[in-house]
């Protein structure tokens, strides 16, 4: 499936009959320069709105892409302004993935282990750090995809819920 | 553009956007322009200008250029400058833009005459922007390009 536009898929539904579906993707880039993640959060937000996605998980999103923006910025592209981070989004089956990619002038280790809130509080270790700790808190699934250009890609999926699987705040366990 | 979020004019430094030519996606466009004129230090009645004339030419793209074909895509460019902010909007161009449709002067008792709603959009744009130019692709395509001034305080 191309990065960009819309694919027709074929789904094999539970009949066994084949049904499709449009998937359609929007695709910002930007350069890398503290600030325009913003800009580019602010677009990805209102498309994930026109998608159905409610509030809080709207502000979810936009923190968690734009911790994703600022560690391209800063360390994926080293914050050469003339290299651009990319975003694109696909939604599709009550699902939106976000992939957030740059040039991997820096490429991403995964080798350090995740940031631990307590030492940080406790000044253990940097306050900095925190931008994939917050992401898994966050997102529901993430994690970073191999690209053939060689630079980090970072992929966040986002559930919807369906309106039955919303709990009503009135509603009883069984 | 050196803002206060650090957006700011030079190099021209471009934001990209690209969309498939269906109709509700010019909205994020919208909303996406906007985040970035508030950003640069825009009022909100100069925002809202850039909203309504973005809206129209992607609109536009979509529904002429692209012909509403979902796998053509519209390409919005943002570039801010330290006094201004250009906005480009590409299509592929299924339908070329005449010369003559980019002249029409409408009248607004000859349209309601007829019933029509539509016919507006390039007309909107030059009133709402400070520079419009219509230009075609290279490789195929119509492009609007506006500009609207930052004004200083």
């Amino acid at each position: 499936m191309g990065a960009i536009g819309y694919a027709w898929l074929f789904i094999l539904n539970n009949r066994n009959m084949i049904m499709s579906t449009r998937e359609y993707t929007i695709e910002v880039s930007f350069p890398s320069v503290l600030g325009y993640e913003k800009v580019a959060r602010d677009a990805v937000a209102s498309f994930a709105l026109r998608c159905g996605f409610d509030a809080s998980r709207l502000e979810d999103l936009k923190t968690a892409l734009g911790e994703a923006c600022i560690n391209a910025i800063e360390h994926g592209n080293q914050r050469h302004a003339d290299l651009y981070v990319m975003v694109c989004c696909v939604y599709n089956a009550q699902q939106l993935t976000i992939e957030v990619c740059d040039h991997g002038v820096k490429p991403y280790s995964g080798e350090r282990p995740m940031a631990d809130i307590t030492s940080k509080v406790c000044g253990q270790t940097s306050c900095r750090g925190m931008g994939l700790l917050l992401i898994s808190q966050l997102v529901d699934e993430y994690g970073f995809v191999q690209k053939t250009n060689g630079g980090n890609c970072l992929r966040l999926s986002f559930h919807q819920l369906r309106r039955d699987e919303v709990l009503s705040p009135c509603s009883t366990s069984a | 553009m050196t803002g206060s979020d650090g957006v700011a004019g030079s190099d021209d430094r471009m934001i990209e956007l690209r969309l498939p030519s269906r109709l509700g996606y010019e909205k994020v466009a919208m909303d996406m322009a906007a985040s970035l004129a508030r950003r640069m230090g825009f009022g909100a009645d100069r925002i809202e200008a850039l909203r309504t004339a973005l809206a129209e030419a992607v609109t536009n793209a979509i529904e002429h250029g692209n012909a509403h074909d979902a796998e053509m895509k519209v390409t919005v460019l943002l570039t801010p400058r330290p006094d201004e902010l250009i906005v480009s909007v590409a299509d592929q161009g299924r339908r070329p833009l005449e010369t003559s449709q980019t002249e029409l002067q409408p009248q607004i008792d000859q349209t309601i005459a007829r019933g029509e709603a539509g016919g507006w959009g390039i007309w909107l744009m030059k009133e709402l922007m400070d520079e419009v130019e219509f230009s075609s692709v290279p490789n195929g395509g119509n492009r609007v390009r506006m500009v609207i001034y930052l004004e200083q305080p």
